[in-house]
């Protein structure tokens, strides 16, 4: 059987598989919002992310549509994903803690082109605090498409 | 995060109906629940060793007496497990979410949809397995095998994790397809 013991090991540096039930509950918490159109959980038997998508009467005409992809794992890795996209281009952000050649552990890689390697950063250690944060830093954003 | 590129900024007729970002629920309370349960839900679920009452009343953000009664709460409930008695301590009780998880998938699918998943998540165990040439996600050296074949660390970690995902739904569907035939005391045990 599949227990703690087995976690423990993989989180030592062999990944971790998606943590469904941090999933569910951070789902849940969205979907209520006012901020998302859309929240689905999981959205097919397959796919093991949050796809959240922001409703457009935050942006102006110039953005087509704008969502957050986030997926978190067992040993508390994790990357959330924002993306614009534009009449012409896009625009993406991602908040990243996993292991990776180019940064340390936890990093971004910041808008327009999310580019590698990102930038060094700490994220909080409570996934609703780094959630928090997330969120703070795209309702800056979007209030940036309102000012002149 | 960047500003947004001026050609992208609302035009001066866009801007007279500007939305209404005051109206909404700050994302600090977003992210949290509603109730002091949420919290301390929250808490455990975010444990990944046992903890004391005390830090889980930090984490949680109550107090102590709180913590305490929750923790009892959930312990009856199957959600957390005491694990030492002085000073005490409590853990997620993972079984128990896996328990819930199977019971989902019953409940949302078929016998015969939950057969399809499986084999198609074999199959792609299968595919892993043949490509990192080792029989389980746990063999890899994430950064071993990037240097070998000559990926990024970030690339192959994605694969692994996946696979590792692969390998928790093989294990819940195979609990969630057996425990169709046993009765729903069994499966908490089962496998």
């Amino acid at each position: 059987m599949t227990d703690r013991s087995d976690e423990g090991a993989s989180a030592d540096g062999n990944g971790a598989p998606v943590d469904f039930d941090r999933l569910d509950l951070l789902a849940e918490r969205l979907s209520t919002d006012d901020r998302f159109t859309q929240v689905e959980a999981t959205p097919d038997f397959a796919p093991d992310r949050v796809a959240c998508v922001y409703d457009p009467g935050f942006y102006p005409r110039s953005v087509r549509e704008a969502r957050l992809e986030i997926v978190w794992f067992e040993n508390g890795d994790f990357t959330v994903h924002y993306h614009e996209d534009h009449a012409e281009g896009t625009f993406d952000h991602r908040w990243d803690r996993h292991p990776s050649d180019h940064n340390t552990r936890d990093h971004v890689h910041p808008g327009p082109d999310a580019p590698t390697p990102g930038t060094n950063v700490s994220h909080p250690s409570d996934w609703r605090d780094v959630l928090s944060t997330v969120l703070t830093a795209i309702e800056e954003r979007q209030r940036g498409f309102w000012t002149e | 995060m960047d500003e947004p590129r001026s050609d992208l900024k609302a035009d001066a007729d866009e801007r007279a109906e500007s939305p209404d970002f005051e109206s909404l629920t700050p994302p600090r309370e977003l992210v949290r629940g509603e109730r002091t349960r949420d919290d301390f839900f929250d808490a455990v679920l975010g444990l990944d060793s046992p903890a004391t009452i005390s830090d889980i009343a930090d984490r949680a953000g109550h107090g102590t007496d709180a913590a305490r009664e929750y923790l009892e709460w959930f312990e009856r409930m199957g959600i957390a497990t005491q694990v030492t008695e002085s000073p005490a301590t409590y853990e997620r009780n993972q079984e128990y979410l896996r328990w819930r998880r199977i019971q989902r998938l019953r409940t949302q699918y078929t016998t015969d949809e939950l057969l399809e998943y499986l084999s198609a998540e074999t199959e792609r165990d299968e595919e892993y397995a043949d490509r990192f040439d080792v029989d389980s996600p746990d063999a890899v050296s994430i950064t071993a095998h990037a240097s070998e074949v000559d990926r990024t660390v970030e690339d192959v970690w994605e694969d692994v994790t996946a696979w590792q995902t692969t390998r928790r739904r093989i294990a819940l569907l195979e609990r969630a397809i057996t425990t169709g035939s046993g009765g729903s005391s069994e499966e908490r045990t089962a496998v």
